[in-house]
């Protein structure tokens, strides 16, 4: 029997990814993964969700390539990258940072959306990490 | 998803009043207004147009963006009543930041609607273009009238609080993705080129300056024909030049917003009780038919989509209209892009077709399909937390056939206004002027 629990599901998360983990919370009752982790299901309306560790695939649904207002200069760090929409596997769909797209391959990427992409851990300025997700290499 | 009920009762707007928008401290006339003096001349205007006593007004609702930021104030709703004669009268202050002035419709409505209350007000006041001087941080004393200019770049630092410090901010795309994400859509949806969105974008910023050029309370008047004209250029030439930069994916600097000054406000009545409240009724009450109400937070895909379609869906299960039913669109388009897109998804223009709409200008006041006759947040300027409700000022101005020189040629009766902000609220106001024979 599970209860509400008043739980740093932040820090946990943000903890995981120093461990090499990326933590989601998955719904014991629809098994709706909810990513980044919160504490109800979105998908049922469920109190409760348990940590769960996502696989890391996914697949890219749209590109939109940064500019002049849609960057920052410690973005640098990315390399070559786009924003779009990422499914992860286990369905959970997010806005998110993809590297590995540029203004060059851009034309003939969008041609073949979806993309196969994965999750990395991104080392943030600031002192944390984040999760950014990498173009898999065959598509 | 939600299902809306009906009101209790019939809830109309009587009464709309609102200041020029401008770049108070950049002129010595404007130079120095505060908020007291910009919320209480829009609220009185809105109680004159409705022919009220602040008397008559039982309660009022206070929206501005980014209160602290901006008038260095934690409750700016009770800072300001005795401006407009309603000292010691209950009153709240929201903020849902650029959809606080959609969403001030709402809020009253509601009220009036429940029986609570027969009469309110609702207004919202913004100073987006200065602050409180000295402008070094918010914790140093304030000088009592005196501001100082913001810049863009402390603007852009202040919008991050818009977003989820836990996991938005850290993963970056959420907040970055407001500029280009609903033209993305649209191209990829709709088998569009890069090229005719960019033409769309273009001509969406030639139309609102059209409107403005023409509306006596908006910020930038100038035509960009004549901007071309100047430039020695032609109108396409000028739109794909530097004077016109790319600024995002797709987007170009004419399609963000003019960050400015200003405040305006509505008087929202029983409409049963309006006879015995407004002895001296100028207009028909128009009715709120109905306000569909979504917030998506910025992680999640094609966000303003979504919640413009759920909005969007509620309002019209509710009325049993359609985009068919609409004469009059508003949107707020602090990116420009969202006047297509929130248009199509309402059903107002035609799926895939609507660019072709704005690039032939039949968007425009003049046109077939106005939207946005004031002048939208790219022309008639952005006060953030009092652009919702200048929309509503211009539409019930339009509804009443009281526009002048920028009347739409076909006298309208139904409009729809599409908020978007805060990272992000959506509503969907349906409005609609009351028949002689109901009133």
């Amino acid at each position: 029997m599970m209860s509400i629990q008043l739980e740093k599901v932040v820090q946990t998360f943000y903890e995981g990814l120093e461990e090499g983990k990326i933590l989601g919370r998955k719904c014991p009752l629809c098994g709706n993964v909810e990513f980044p982790p919160v504490y109800a299901c979105n998908q049922c309306g469920n109190y409760e969700t348990q940590w769960y560790e996502i696989s890391g695939k996914a697949k890219l649904h749209s590109i939109v390539l940064p500019a002049a207002l849609s960057s920052k200069p410690e973005y640098k760090n990315l390399g070559k990258y786009a924003y779009g929409e990422v499914e992860l596997e286990e369905g959970s769909r997010l806005n998110a940072v993809v590297r590995g797209i540029s203004k060059k391959n851009r034309k003939e990427l969008s041609a073949k959306l979806p993309l196969n992409c994965h999750a990395s851990i991104f080392q943030r300025e600031g002192g944390y990490k984040t999760v950014v997700f990498d173009l898999d290499q065959e598509q | 998803m939600s299902t809306l009920g009906k009101y209790n009762r019939s809830v109309s707007i009587i009464g709309v009043g609102c200041t020029p928008f401008m770049y108070t401290v950049d002129h010595p006339e404007t130079d120095g207004l505060t908020e007291g003096e910009l919320f209480g001349y829009a609220a009185l205007k809105a109680m004159e147009d409705a022919g009220v006593n602040p008397r008559d007004v039982d309660f009022y609702f206070h929206g501005e963006a980014s209160p602290l930021n901006g008038s260095n104030y934690l409750t700016p709703n009770v800072q300001v009543a005795n401006w407009f004669g309603m000292k010691g009268k209950g009153s709240i202050h929201h903020s849902e930041a650029c959809c606080t002035g959609y969403l001030a419709i709402e809020q009253a409505v509601n009220a009036v609607a429940s029986g609570k209350y027969n009469c309110v007000l609702t207004g919202a006041v913004e100073f987006g273009d200065s602050t409180p001087s000295p402008a070094d941080n918010v914790e140093s004393p304030k000088h009592p009238y005196k501001r100082d200019k913001m810049t863009m770049e402390k603007f852009l630092k202040t919008t991050s609080w818009l977003y989820d410090r836990t996991y938005t901010r850290s993963l970056m795309a959420g907040q970055e993705l407001i500029y280009d994400d609903a033209a993305e859509w649209y191209v990829r949806t709709r088998g569009i080129t890069a090229e005719q969105m960019n033409d769309a974008l273009n001509w969406m910023c030639i139309n609102n300056r059209r409107n403005a050029s023409v509306n006596p309370l908006s910020l930038e008047k100038r035509t960009y024909e004549s901007l071309a004209e100047e430039a020695g250029m032609t109108l396409d030439e000028y739109m794909n030049s530097p004077y016109n930069p790319k600024m995002g994916d797709y987007l170009r600097a004419g399609g963000v917003e003019l960050k400015c000054d200003g405040a305006a406000a509505a008087i929202v009545c029983a409409t049963e009780m309006v006879p015995v409240i407004a002895k001296n009724l100028k207009h028909r009450p128009i009715q709120v038919l109905g306000i569909g109400s979504a917030a998506c937070e910025a992680t999640t895909p094609h966000f303003e989509v979504r919640a413009t379609e759920e909005a969007v869906r509620q309002v019209y299960e509710l009325t049993g209209m359609s985009g068919d039913d609409l004469d009059l669109f508003y949107a707020n388009d602090f990116i420009i892009t969202s006047h297509l897109v929130s248009a199509e998804i309402a059903g107002y223009l035609p799926y895939g077709e609507g660019w072709k709409y704005i690039c032939d200008g039949r968007t425009a006041w003049d046109g077939d399909k106005p939207i946005n006759t004031n002048g939208g947040r790219t022309s008639f300027g952005h006060a953030h937390a009092a652009s919702g409700l200048a929309d509503v000022y211009e539409a019930c101005k339009q509804l009443w056939g009281e526009c002048g020189e920028h009347q739409v040629k076909k006298q309208p009766k139904t409009a729809m206004l599409r908020g978007y902000g805060g990272a992000q609220n959506v509503a969907a106001v349906l409005l609609r002027t009351i028949d002689q024979q109901e009133v």
